[in-house]
């Protein structure tokens, strides 16, 4: 079966840092990979590179065969990719309500539409209600955006990431800065999206790397050191070097170097 | 929500259908000129308050207008006071698509872009810039003494509008202006405009282009600047090359900070207090017209930062909840 997503080769230099360098990899339709790695890794080069937020300086990459090295981000959620950002990433100002039309309509034709009322497009407004109640956010449709929880809103990013029916979902951090519990909902909500969607994601946190993947790929300075399944990954003697033995990782813990980057 | 939003609107149609009848022409005057400023300043709203993208250079627009307008009456003859508006919308929309190109393709604003500084002195370029072609052309702009005489606007038909009845006219176009307006920054397309205000990165992992809304918000709002200014030609009948210069830019930049860029009828509400200060300003301290307008945007920062509309917005719904109760 041919890969959903192809990565060839990419490399990413900015000026003479190399941050990502000969790196290939595919991930097969329904699969769930996560990528491991220390800070300055290259996740996060890797991940932009994927989303189009970057266009990397060698290699292409490939979805469903078409060549999108260069193609922009919102042409990649036409094609079936979408995206959750690590710092949650929604429209504070709005309500839960809203972010929600506003996420389901980035793939409808009606976007442009500048005659009829959103508010009373009755199929969008069905439409997010049954998005907001598979993710049990429609009790607080009418609460503005910034003054939820945090939890909720790692909630609600999701929900939105999901909102354009994707085959390809990409996670950045997607437990970033929650609590166990909370994390836990996560994995169970990523556990549950059905093999129709393929999902790589960024993680630290390694219960949901273990909880979630089936293949584990670790990224040391720029290039791929190892993959293999969660029980090769937790044995793997070279991962415990490069990463878990030298600095042990806690939870949403590290994620804050990221995050001020 | 029919008491909420429909009698204040009702009240107030009524109130400005009739007031000329109770007040003196030059008041009727002022009225109408508040409706123009308000057209404007609610115009830069649509790029400012929904879709966050902030311009110091509006009146290039309001300016193509007024001048499309006047050159189109003195210079060209075309005396229908439809087909010049139409002509000089036109005009002003091209005027917009060429600038707005080296605008958010060049200096940018919004996600991926260095810093909206360049792009806010971009805008003040842009209009500078048109009021120095406006000297230059001096066979078809009057150069830097501008265009006068600007006739009475004929309606076609034999009918013609005499300054009395120009209130009238001004009222009409602005509620149509309010009416499609107000459906464009609710529609589909309105939403993904806040969106982009809100979050633009986010907008682009959700699918959409967010460079055309941009733009295309862009050329909206300086069409309904260019209806403004279309109006002004007509009420003053005389018009300079500051019109379309950071002057005349900074009274719809005043008028959306101080009505609120939240708020949709913001601008129009500040456009009242603005020119009723403008007149009173006029009368007793003429010279000292550029203090005072500075005076009015400290004032705003330091007593209404979230401006006049969502002040009066959150009174009013006080007091509605207040009756009810």
């Amino acid at each position: 079966m041919a890969p959903l997503l192809e990565i060839r080769d990419v490399s990413m230099h900015f000026g003479g840092l190399a941050a990502l360098t000969d790196v290939s990899f595919g991930i097969e339709p329904g699969e769930r990979l996560a990528l491991i790695g220390p800070n300055g890794a290259g996740k996060t080069t890797l991940f932009n590179v994927l989303t189009g937020q970057l266009h990397p300086s060698a290699g292409e990459v490939l979805f469903r065969g078409h060549d999108i090295t260069h193609a922009s981000v919102f042409s990649r959620t036409h094609l079936g990719m979408a995206r959750s950002f690590q710092i949650t990433s929604l429209f504070p100002h709005q309500s839960v309500k809203v972010n929600a039309l506003i996420a389901l309509q980035g793939t409808k034709k009606g976007r442009y539409n500048l005659v009829s009322y959103l508010m009373k497009d009755k199929h969008m407004q069905a439409e997010a209600q049954r998005l907001l109640e598979s993710h049990g956010l429609w009790d607080l449709r009418e609460a503005t955006v910034s003054s939820l929880a945090y939890g909720l809103q790692r909630k609600l990013e999701i929900a939105l990431s999901l909102a354009s029916d994707p085959e390809l979902l990409l996670l950045d951090e997607p437990s970033c800065g929650l609590t166990t519990t909370e994390s836990a909902e996560i994995t169970a909500l990523i556990k549950d999206l059905g093999s129709k969607i393929t999902v790589l994601m960024i993680a630290h946190d390694m219960d949901l790397v273990f909880g979630v993947a089936e293949r584990v790929m670790l990224l040391h300075y720029g290039r791929i050191a190892c993959e293999g399944t969660c029980d090769e990954i937790r044995s793997n003697q070279m991962v415990r070097d490069i990463y878990m033995g030298t600095r042990h990782a806690a939870p949403g813990h590290e994620a804050t170097d990221d995050r001020d980057r | 929500m029919l008491v909420e939003v429909g009698l204040p609107m009702l009240v107030i149609v009524v109130l400005v259908l009739v007031l000329p009848l109770f007040i003196p022409a030059f008041v009727a005057s002022l009225v109408t000129k508040m409706m123009i400023y308000g057209l404007f300043g609610m115009s830069l709203n649509i790029i400012w308050g929904y879709a966050g993208i902030p311009s110091f250079g509006h009146a290039a627009f309001f300016g193509a207008g007024a001048y499309g307008a006047g050159i189109l009456i003195l210079r060209v003859g075309i005396s229908n006071f439809w087909l010049n508006m139409l002509l000089a919308l036109v005009a002003t929309a091209v005027i917009a698509a060429i600038l707005g190109v080296p605008a958010f393709r060049v200096f940018g604003v919004g996600a991926g872009t260095a810093n909206p500084i360049y792009f806010l002195l971009a805008t003040i370029a842009f209009g500078e810039l048109l009021a120095r072609v406006a000297i230059w052309l001096r066979p078809i702009t009057g150069g830097s003494t501008g265009l006068s005489g600007i006739p009475e606007p004929d309606l076609g038909l034999g009918f013609r509008i005499t300054s009395g009845r120009y209130y009238y006219l001004v009222f009409v176009i602005l509620a149509i202006c309010i009416y499609i307006m107000y459906r464009i920054v609710n529609s589909h397309y309105g939403y993904a405009l806040r969106g982009i205000h809100d979050n633009e990165r986010r907008m682009q992992a959700l699918g959409y282009n967010t460079w055309l809304y941009k733009y295309t918000s862009w050329i909206i709002a300086a069409v309904f600047g260019g209806v403004a200014g279309v109006l002004f030609a007509y009420y003053g009948s005389t018009l300079v090359p500051n019109n379309l210069a950071m002057v005349t830019s900074d009274i719809a930049f005043l008028l959306v900070i101080m009505g609120s860029t939240t708020v949709f009828f913001g601008p129009l509400i500040a456009s009242v207090v603005f020119v009723g200060v403008e007149y009173v300003a006029s009368l007793y301290l003429p010279d000292r017209w550029p203090l005072i307008f500075g005076f009015m945007f400290v004032l705003t920062i330091m007593l209404i930062p979230d401006g006049l509309g969502v002040w009066i917005l959150r009174g009013w719904r006080r007091f509605i909840r207040g009756a009810a109760a």
